[in-house]
């Protein structure tokens, strides 16, 4: 049992108190606060309305509409980012150029723009996907342009000193030193890309999950409410864990770095 | 053994850094080097010692003038030369052993081949049982180790080798510096050793040639006629020393008062 503890400390402590945070919620709002359900619910009523979220189906249907906007315009931020920033490393001049109007960009709140997306590409999939592809574009550009300033010109030198070609450099010491600043890229990406999808919906949608937050909201059942909000943590939890796990999976030699 | 293995002729070369005013590197340099034969130029800093080093792997082309090695010009890397750079320059996305089968990977042989020619070099460096480190998992000493051994497998003629010892402590330097000598007296290379330290090319060398400052040409060449093979209780002995003096004087004259040449 120990030793178990042992082996599992993090995870069980961390679990641990994640369950105390909804116990606590709980508690208080049973036995010291009385609840005003039009304020507030708490974790009984949340997982229980969630269920029947999940067994009506609406629960799929949102996730599935929200999806295709995170998907398509995520897949163009990094289609699009990644060479702008590729070029923004190489090219010393491109990358003066760009580099103070996109950092500018990337610093402010894009989400107040999220009206003016929709007047311009209307209330369906390509409006959202814009907004998305707006604010995870930049984690991509700087990510990958940080990439290819640090190529190490020894290693360059190294390689092409034992016969290496263009080539052969890309593959053998710029792709490997650039790709682990893209995919740590991606990992910030993913959760603007969950905030541009749900601001997208708060505005103008008429299913998804933002959508259904806001309309929950709007008519007080707050339980349901907070059941879509859990679900959109665990989705941006699985996402950037999972990026994580992949970048330590994938580039072990960053253990050391 | 003929003393014009490797030749330098004449050789200039100027940089021009963005924004600065023109730096030469290397003006009249001239050199030439036996086959077999271990030589050592040292040199202050900034002299062009490491500069000369990337004309001769064929990275950088002179102005005017020419480098040869066993009567061919150089113009491109070739498989006769391989570098040892004073910071590794290993990959640190690649274990020891797929590092050192980089140049036979460059050269389109087969991963069977690779595994089995940089095995015989892991063994000869003494680094069996790190075949699947990685770099970072791996001290100075190891490292430069891999990098002897990644340029060995290629089975060059000549060994450059551009301060390899100067990022390690003193005690491992020292290990480092034996190590070389019994690897260079298996493997039977031409080597061409740049150093700071004078102790070092004394130990190391047949020759020594000692480089003025920038512009950087030869100054002196001095003869070690130290018996081989060479061991630790030899660097007390009065001839060692003696000689050890003999560069210092010729040195000394080309090292700036102030602590050696800014480097821009």
């Amino acid at each position: 049992m120990v030793k178990i503890f042992e082996d599992y400390r993090r995870l069980i402590l961390g679990c641990i108190s994640i369950v105390l945070f909804f116990l606590a919620w709980e508690a208080l709002l049973t036995w010291v606060i009385p609840m005003n359900k039009f304020v507030i619910s708490k974790p009984s009523l949340i997982f229980m309305g969630l269920f029947q979220d999940i067994k009506s189906g609406l629960l799929w249907r949102d996730l599935a509409v929200s999806g295709k906007p995170l998907l398509f315009g995520f897949g163009a931020a990094a289609i699009i980012g990644i060479p702008v920033g590729a070029v923004m490393g190489w090219r010393v001049r491109f990358g003066y150029a760009l580099d103070p109007l996109l950092t500018a960009l990337y610093a402010s709140p894009l989400v107040a723009i999220a009206p003016l997306v929709i007047i311009f590409f209307g209330v369906g999939i390509s409006g959202k996907a814009i907004l998305v592809f707006t604010l995870c574009v930049f984690p991509f550009v700087f990510n990958s342009f940080a990439g290819v300033r640090s190529v190490d010109l020894l290693l360059v030198n190294a390689v092409r000193s034992f016969g290496g070609k263009e080539l052969d450099l890309y593959r053998i010491v710029i792709v490997p030193t650039v790709l682990p600043f893209v995919i740590a890229g991606a990992r910030y990406a993913i959760g603007r890309a969950l905030i541009g999808v749900l601001v997208g919906e708060f505005f103008a949608a008429s299913e998804g999950v933002g959508y259904r937050i806001a309309w929950y909201g709007d008519m007080y059942v707050l339980d349901r409410m907070f059941g879509y909000i859990l679900v959109m943590m665990i989705v941006a939890v699985i996402f950037t864990e999972g990026i994580r796990w992949a970048e330590r999976t994938a580039f072990p030699w960053r253990v050391g770095m | 053994m003929t003393r014009e293995y490797i030749e330098a002729k004449n050789v200039n070369l100027t940089f021009t850094p963005p924004n600065r005013m023109p730096v030469t590197a290397l003006q009249d340099f001239n050199l030439s080097v036996g086959e077999g034969e271990f030589v050592s130029i040292v040199g202050p800093s900034g002299c062009g010692k490491s500069t000369f080093l990337n004309v001769l792997l064929g990275l950088i082309a002179p102005i005017s003038g020419e480098m040869s090695i066993n009567g061919k010009v150089i113009t491109k890397p070739g498989q006769d030369r391989a570098m040892v750079f004073q910071e590794f320059g290993l990959l640190p996305w690649r274990t020891v052993q797929d590092n050192i089968g980089l140049g036979p990977e460059l050269r389109g042989s087969s991963k069977k081949l690779r595994r089995e020619k940089s095995q015989h070099f892991i063994n000869m460096v003494g680094l069996s049982g790190f075949e699947n480190h990685y770099p970072h998992e791996l001290s100075g000493g190891m490292k430069q180790r891999v990098g002897i051994a990644r340029a060995l497998v290629s089975d060059p003629e000549v060994l450059l080798m551009d301060e390899p010892f100067a990022a390690l402590d003193a005690q491992t330097r020292d290990i480092m510096q034996s190590e070389l000598l019994r690897i260079w007296q298996e493997a039977k290379k031409t080597v061409l050793f740049v150093t700071h330290q004078i102790e070092e090319a004394v130990y190391l060398s047949d020759r020594v040639i000692v480089m003025t400052k920038r512009p950087g040409r030869s100054k002196k060449i001095i003869d070690i006629p130290l018996a081989r093979p060479r061991d630790y209780e030899m660097r007390v002995t009065p001839e060692f020393n003696n000689l050890k003096l003999s560069i210092w004087n010729e040195l000394k004259d080309e090292i700036d008062s102030l602590g050696g040449a800014v480097l821009d």
